[in-house]
């Protein structure tokens, strides 16, 4: 009853005619890059992110997330029919979709892609909708050793699901560690690898770091890869309905992927891409006919297609209940939350119900909207694969470079950084709320991490009510000239693996019990940058 | 970077020794490792219980280290059966560069010069990354890309970039 009650919230956020445009502008961005190779969904919120700023909170998340799951219906198309995915997500599509098509079925693996990916949709918002309330409510409970014990699990995920080798996979999550470490020490207050640059205090922006390992990356390993030519489906799309024979094969496909997609969303380094490879491996060894894979076996397109897009919505449960990426996207998403001063967590479903329903909500929609407008559009955005690639991507390296310049450091950057200003001010005053926060002010800096624990100790409540003494310290030391304090980023991440890895290291080190010296310092720190930019204007 | 480095043909058995991917990767680790190491020589390590500034960076630079020495240990010992690096492998370094200082020229010249030139810089100089750019495409590119962008960041979004040079 409460879930109905919820989702009717939801539906009237996410039925509003602003919110409705901002869903189907990211579906149709999505679907966009999606069909583009060498432009993934990391790289595009990324560079999307500075113009959240104008955007209402809820709007400009809605807008996201439906560049993320219209991402996975772009891909498969052009896997489909050109044999090229757009997406990694939909590498696996490419083996019997474009067997299909060749076959003259691509019209069937369209729509079984689509249909199966909006069957999937549902059921993961579903999910959603079911589970996150629950978990939030258990998120809500955890102190610094749950978070710590959550960070230790992801890392682990993060080695145990990567490809290939596994001391490469461990050696890269120390490199990210040491990325991580870049800037102020939060429990010392020294700088750390900054070479002597200001910016480089501050830490290494998530946003820099998406762009420049997904972005940038891809756009190096395009050009380093000889010029592709790109054997379009000639033949007319005819028949786009599939057989009856097909639907009897593929739903059971369509079941099995978006089950295992919701499971590999959730966990941490899952995702999109990790479903549909897991799924298409499922579908070859349950199949009775495992000879058929490869060429053109409708269940090799159902199963992977609906688990990318299962995988894709339900890495959101992680993000959305307890303040963890499960992946370089929900990375960059924290970092959306964080730009409008909102914090990710379990207290973000009480605090602001229209927000997290009406993305909810809104993700129904635009899945419904994605199959709708775009088995019409497919010509159209096969015809987009003919710009070439030496042009495409200068303007993919111009927009990361305008896109991490505005986030870090224009007036927009300002803007951002007033945001955290407010945002860490809000968890000051909000700290009788927040355990994590509670466990922090328990014990005035000289902290071991038993204290933790300190929340659940009576008298808590008597030492929570000092926080607000912090913020008027830090307005004091503001107005006695103010050193540079240092700032931490809590609630953003560094993408992918990394993210993991920032997180791990980064966030209990900040909201836990380690520093409430730290916490004021920060506030003194954006206070100041606030100030900087009060007089540059 | 040097390692390597314009070793075409790969005369020496040394060389092709250490042109192999895992022996490459595991040298990047240990450089990455060294240079943290000597970065953070003066940072106060501290005790376990109060940990200074460089005890972390020390710490996970040492198992970088010990994960690179590994990586190399790999490489070298299941190399025949991987195959080398061709000389086409050491031709992506002409758009890992070219890529890379393009950004960085564009980050350094965006605040001085203006958005129009530092377009110009940033589309002149990514454009050597792909060879099969032809000077008129690029200037045309560059045109377009710099009317797109004026209208979208500067009219539509309104953030305060210098168009132009500020003397």
């Amino acid at each position: 009853m409460e879930l109905l009650h919820n989702l009717a919230v939801g539906f009237g956020v996410a039925l509003t005619p602003a919110n409705l445009f901002f869903a189907l502008t990211g579906a149709l961005i999505g679907t966009l890059i999606g069909v583009l190779p060498g432009i993934g969904p990391i790289a595009t919120i990324a560079m999307l992110l500075p113009l959240t700023f104008h955007l209402e909170p809820t709007s400009g998340l809605i807008m996201l997330a439906g560049i993320f799951y219209g991402a996975q219906y772009g891909g498969s198309t052009t896997a489909i029919l050109v044999n090229l995915p757009g997406e990694t997500s939909s590498v696996v599509t490419c083996i019997d979709g474009h067997q299909m098509a060749r076959q003259g079925r691509a019209g069937a693996a369209l729509a079984v892609a689509a249909l199966g990916s909006f069957f999937a949709g549902c059921i993961s918002t579903t999910l959603i909708a079911t589970f996150a309330p629950p978990l939030a409510k258990v998120g809500q409970s955890f102190g610094a050793p749950e978070y710590f014990s959550l960070m230790v699990l992801g890392l682990i995920a993060a080695v145990v699901l990567a490809h290939g080798s596994v001391i490469k996979a461990i050696a890269m999550i120390v490199l990210g560690l040491l990325f991580g470490l870049v800037g102020t020490d939060g429990n010392t207050g020294g700088t750390r690898f900054t070479f002597g640059i200001t910016e480089l205090t501050d830490g290494i922006d998530i946003a820099t770091l998406a762009i420049g390992i997904f972005g940038i990356g891809e756009i190096i390993t395009n050009l380093t890869q000889p010029q592709e030519t790109r054997g379009l489906v000639a033949k007319k799309i005819t028949r786009l309905w599939p057989t009856g024979e097909d639907f009897r094969r593929a739903w059971p496909a369509v079941l099995r992927g978006t089950a295992l997609g919701s499971v590999l969303g959730v966990l941490p380094g899952g995702g999109a891409t990790l479903s549909a490879f897991a799924a298409y491996a499922l579908e070859k060894r349950s199949s009775k006919h495992p000879e058929q894979f490869g060429h053109g076996a409708v269940e090799g397109v159902a199963g992977p297609e609906s688990a990318n897009n299962a995988g894709a919505q339900t890495s959101f449960i992680p993000m959305l209940t307890l303040g963890i990426p499960g992946n370089a996207v929900m990375a960059l998403m924290i970092g959306a939350f964080t730009i409008h001063g909102i914090q990710p967590g379990p207290q973000i479903m009480s605090e602001r119900p229209g927000m997290f329903w009406g993305m909810v909500a809104s993700m129904w929609i635009g899945n419904l909207m994605l199959v709708i407008i775009n088995l019409p559009l497919i010509g159209m955005w096969v015809q987009l694969l003919k710009v070439p690639y030496r042009f495409l991507y200068l303007a993919i390296l111009l927009f990361c470079g305008i896109g991490v310049y505005t986030v870090s450091n224009s007036a927009a950057g300002g803007a951002f950084r007033r945001a955290r200003l407010r945002f860490h001010a809000a968890r000051m005053r909000a700290g009788a709320d927040d355990p994590r926060l509670r466990a922090g002010s328990a014990d005035g800096g000289e902290s071991s991490p038993r204290d933790a624990n300190f929340e659940r100790r009576p008298g808590d409540l008597r030492r929570a009510a000092d926080q607000p003494r912090l913020v008027d310290r830090s307005a004091c030391a503001l107005r006695a000239g103010g050193a540079p304090g240092h700032s931490q980023q809590a609630g953003r991440g560094v993408p992918g693996i990394a993210a993991l890895l920032h997180h791990a290291h980064c966030r209990p080190r900040c909201t836990d019990a380690l520093h409430t010296d730290c916490r004021a310092l920060h506030v003194l720190k954006h206070a100041t940058d606030e100030n900087e930019h009060r007089a540059w204007q | 970077m040097s390692l390597g480095e314009g070793q075409n043909n790969l005369p020496n058995p040394f060389w092709r020794m250490l042109a192999r991917r895992d022996v490459l990767a595991g040298l990047l680790f240990i450089g990455v490792a060294t240079l943290g190491l000597w970065l953070s020589r003066d940072y106060p390590i501290g005790t376990a219980l109060r940990m200074g500034t460089g005890y972390v960076p020390r710490l996970l630079c040492w198992i970088l280290l010990g994960l690179g020495a590994v990586v190399v240990v790999q490489g070298l010992r299941e190399a025949q059966d991987v195959r080398p690096l061709s000389s086409a492998d050491f031709s992506a370094l002409r758009p890992l560069v070219f890529v890379t200082a393009s950004l960085v020229i564009f980050g350094l010249s965006i605040e001085r010069l203006g958005l129009v030139i530092s377009i110009l810089l940033l589309i002149g100089v990514g454009a050597v990354a792909a060879r099969a750019l032809r000077p008129l495409e690029t200037l045309a590119a560059a045109l377009v890309l710099i009317v797109l962008s004026w209208g979208i960041f500067i009219l539509g979004l309104g953030l305060t970039i210098p168009v132009w040079p500020e003397w």
